[in-house]
């Protein structure tokens, strides 16, 4: 049955280098080096030195970032890894103060976040007309209540045995450690986001959640993976956190989940599902960090920092409202 | 073609409008009379709905003149044509689903008392416009809980509210069923007869011969001509609207019929239908139809690993076979083309491509890793296969007209048996809502498919392609199977009898 009027269709897709910077993580990687020059100004201090020093502390926040985008990807959300970031760690002090070798006190958070991230996924998956956000709120709670109750009237735990955190905190040159395990999960997670089977079931999901199940994708083990893997993500997170603050506290992680989804939301994922790219939310998520660091080597309060995240975040989503508004009135004005 | 201004209504002439870049309308005229039926004809695409909105006032035409009762008119907006009596009724009515019948009848043109509604007034008044309408619901239902027909009603009924002259009805009866339909046409040709003048478009044939004195048609934005509807043939109509000649709108060839594929032994599912049987053989091409609800869809959709049947078996080639999920039916060879492309079939913000080759993906890909370049291989030769009208295998599915996502969801089941060889195709409603021409380019794609010896059913409520189309007919009503019929046996008549067989306990 070939095509009877044989018409040719067009397979072949050139990409010019002007497509390419024209794409939202085009126009992120100007603003990362544009939020290098700020810094320079601003600061005598700014400097590869001094910013791969202070990094440590912000790193640990980007391992969620990668389950996060999967997780906007599909069109969910998930709001309770901060409190798992703050139970990971609560429990990874307990066990190294029980006395739990140092390689056995690594897999605890992972361990407990892995667990939390499960339960986030099957309740998820399982009674699938109740809204994630509600879902994760509930957990969000419970998680941090399960870490308050275990921290007890004092409210904090600090690990005894710190060499296993401080060989964490090594450096290799001027970077740190967990720079280099960032830039392997960035590798790996888009990597499989962009160019895996699995990552393209996750956009087809987040595109329309029907026409992929009627397309053989199964839906509801796609999502309780990346619930599952989001979790395990924020028990790593709640490991690096340790090795900068030595312990935790009841308020350890909190507002992590709205970092994370500020991010990914401020990288071009969004949060309706189907849209995006992890890289966007990498490069995203360096250009918020460069700018802390920057307007916290000024002394500027976080809170002003945070205000200035908050409108850079608005201005992001509005950009590509105000840009079709505009071709929609040139378009009128065509006519 | 005969003009008669003397009861001429609505005129227009030499109508164009241009969109950036398109010619949508291009130097077309339209003659209403006052009280015809007037069928307005063309494939997708042709202008028939800009032409709508031009009559409407919804769009300004850059070129062109028109005119109501004699007098030139320039409606500026929708407000205008609605002043002038012009009201329009859409396929799918765009309500408010949370409101009253009442509320939606009167919304814009409440009746007032100072400030205060008069409620008592228009809920009166809502029963007296239902009442002439022979509806069967009432001015304080919710519109959402309301069936479309019903709700077609309700803005009938909100037209004759605002004293419209004209009603435009825009394909009315594409989601209706048969007997919905019939009572429209009722509804159509009482306002006919009180004096109305009525526009309507259709795709269906049955509608303009049912109603229609006239017929005025479209294609390619241009007008091609009006004609007496008992004067002109069916082919004529036919090439006058798809450009060509189709010699034979349902091609079906005798092929080869082989052995049981898809057996469906007393399938039942709570609520959706009981003890249904079916089976389905190589070459065959089986129809399943009834009534809108009777079940049709929810029996292919156990079938399918979509639902799952609380009782009965499903056997393919024989052997016993429990669909749990659609990867399970896809994996041992059934594939589906569902009803709601939009919704089901396919991802509409994606490219063609990634559409077409979506259930194939890890059939290609190399260690959990995308084949790229395969994949777009696959998907151009099945979308060139199909005939689609589309420039690059990149385009987003939402650009093409409905036929054409169509070909596209055609093309994504051909591609999953190139790659992995299916046995059987369910093909649900696979022509609804569009154009003649694709129309018998998917019957000609059914026949292919069974001349390959694939088992195919086709779940249809259009009856002219389920008797043009099918080797045996399979009938149901109200969840259960009331009959099967032979290609040779098959009338209308016949199945409408066992469509409508309610109270009887027939078995197949």
């Amino acid at each position: 049955m070939a095509g009877k009027s044989g018409r040719e269709i067009s397979a072949s897709k050139a990409v010019s280098l002007k497509d390419r910077l024209l794409t939202w993580e085009g126009a992120l990687v100007l603003v990362l080096i544009g939020v290098q020059i700020f810094g320079l100004v601003i600061s005598d201090n700014y400097n590869a030195v001094n910013v791969l020093r202070e990094m440590p502390k912000y790193l640990a926040e980007i391992f969620m970032l990668f389950g996060m985008g999967y997780i906007l990807i599909l069109g969910d959300i998930d709001i309770s890894v901060g409190s798992i970031v703050c139970l990971s760690a609560t429990m990874a002090c307990f066990a190294g103060n029980g006395g739990a070798p140092f390689a056995v006190v690594i897999f605890v958070p992972m361990i407990v976040g892995l667990l939390c991230g499960m339960l986030n996924g099957l309740i998820a998956t399982k009674f699938t007309e109740l809204p994630t956000m509600i879902v994760t709120l509930g957990t969000q709670i419970i998680f941090r209540g399960i870490a308050e109750v275990s921290l007890g009237s004092g409210g904090s735990v600090s690990m005894k045995d710190q060499s296993g955190l401080i060989a964490m905190s090594k450096k290799i040159g001027p970077f740190p450690l967990s720079f280099f395990f960032v830039i392997i999960a960035a590798v790996i997670f888009i990597t499989i986001a962009n160019r895996s089977t699995f990552g393209r079931k996750l956009y087809a999901i987040g595109s329309n959640r029907t026409a992929a199940y009627y397309a053989g994708i199964a839906v509801q083990k796609c999502r309780f993976i990346c619930y599952a893997l989001l979790g395990f993500l924020a028990g790593v997170c709640g490991l690096f956190l340790l090795a900068s603050l030595y312990g935790a506290n009841t308020t350890t992680g909190n507002g992590f989940e709205m970092e994370v989804i500020a991010m990914c939301v401020f990288g071009g994922i969004a949060t309706t599902g189907g849209k995006g790219n992890l890289i966007g939310g990498f490069i995203a998520a360096f250009v918020i960090v460069c700018l802390r660091i920057a307007l916290g080597q000024r002394n500027i309060n976080t809170q002003v920092i945070l205000v200035v995240i908050g409108a850079m975040l608005i201005v992001s989503v509005l950009i590509p409202a105000i840009s079709a508004a505009i071709t929609k009135n040139k378009k009128r004005k065509a006519v | 073609m005969a003009e008669n201004n003397g009861d001429t209504i609505l005129e227009l002439k030499d109508i164009t409008k241009i969109f950036p870049g398109v010619k949508a309308l291009d130097g077309v005229h339209f003659n209403l009379r006052k009280g015809e039926i007037h069928a307005l004809m063309g494939e997708n695409g042709a202008g028939k709905s800009t032409f709508i909105k031009v009559i409407t006032g919804v769009h300004a035409a850059e070129e062109g003149k028109m005119f109501l009762e004699g007098k030139e008119v320039r409606f500026r907006g929708p407000k205008d044509a609605q002043e002038a009596g012009i009201a329009a009724v859409y396929q799918h009515p765009t309500s408010y689903p949370t409101l009253s019948v009442t509320e939606n009848i009167f919304m814009g043109h409440e009746k007032l008392s100072g400030r205060m509604i008069q409620w008592k007034q228009m809920n009166a008044d809502a029963q007296e416009l239902l009442d002439r309408l022979d509806a069967d619901f009432k001015p304080t239902d919710e519109v959402g809980a309301l069936s479309v027909a019903q709700q077609q009603m309700v803005e009938i009924a909100k037209a004759l509210s605002m004293d419209a002259k004209i009603i435009i009805l825009d394909e009315p009866t594409a989601s209706l069923t048969a007997n919905e339909s019939e009572k429209l046409y009722g509804i159509v040709e009482k306002l006919r007869d009180e004096g109305k003048s009525i526009i309507f478009i259709s795709h269906r044939f049955e509608d303009m011969y049912r109603l229609a004195s006239r017929v005025t048609v479209f294609r390619d934005s241009r007008y091609i001509g009006t004609y007496d509807v008992n004067g002109i043939s069916n082919e004529d109509l036919i090439k006058a609207m798809v450009g060509r000649e189709i010699k034979d709108m349902y091609p079906k060839e005798k092929v080869e019929i082989g052995d049981v594929v898809l057996k469906a032994e007393n399938l039942s599912r709570t609520g959706f239908f009981k003890n249904v049987s079916l089976e389905v053989r190589a070459g065959e091409i089986v129809g399943l139809t009834g009534l809108v609800g009777a079940g049709r869809t929810e029996v292919m959709e156990t079938v399918c690993g979509i639902t799952q049947a609380d009782t009965g078996r499903i056997l393919l080639n024989g052997k016993e076979f429990n669909p749990v999920n659609p990867k399970t039916a896809m994996d041992a060879g059934i594939v589906l083309l569902p009803e709601d492309r939009q919704k089901e079939g396919l991802i509409l913000t994606w490219g063609l491509g990634r559409n077409v080759t979506l259930p194939i993906q890890e059939d290609v890909a190399k260690n959990g890793m995308n084949n790229e370049a395969k994949e777009r291989e696959i998907s151009k030769k099945y979308l060139e296969d199909v005939d689609t009208k589309a420039v690059t295998i990149f385009q987003p599915a939402n650009s093409l007209s409905g036929g054409n996502q169509q070909k596209v969801v055609v093309a994504k089941a051909l591609a999953e048996d190139g790659v992995k060889g299916m046995k059987v195709i369910i093909m649900d409603e696979p022509t609804k809502g569009i154009d003649v021409g694709a129309k018998a380019e998917i019957y000609s794609i059914m026949v292919d498919l069974a001349k390959k010896g694939f088992a195919i059913v086709m779940i249809s409520s259009e009856m002219p392609e389920i008797i043009g189309m099918c080797d045996r007919i399979y009938v149901m009503c109200s969840g259960r199977m009331t009959g099967c019929l032979e290609r040779n046996e098959a009338t209308q008549e016949r199945i409408l009898e066992l469509a409508m067989a309610e109270s009887k306990e027939v078995s197949a």
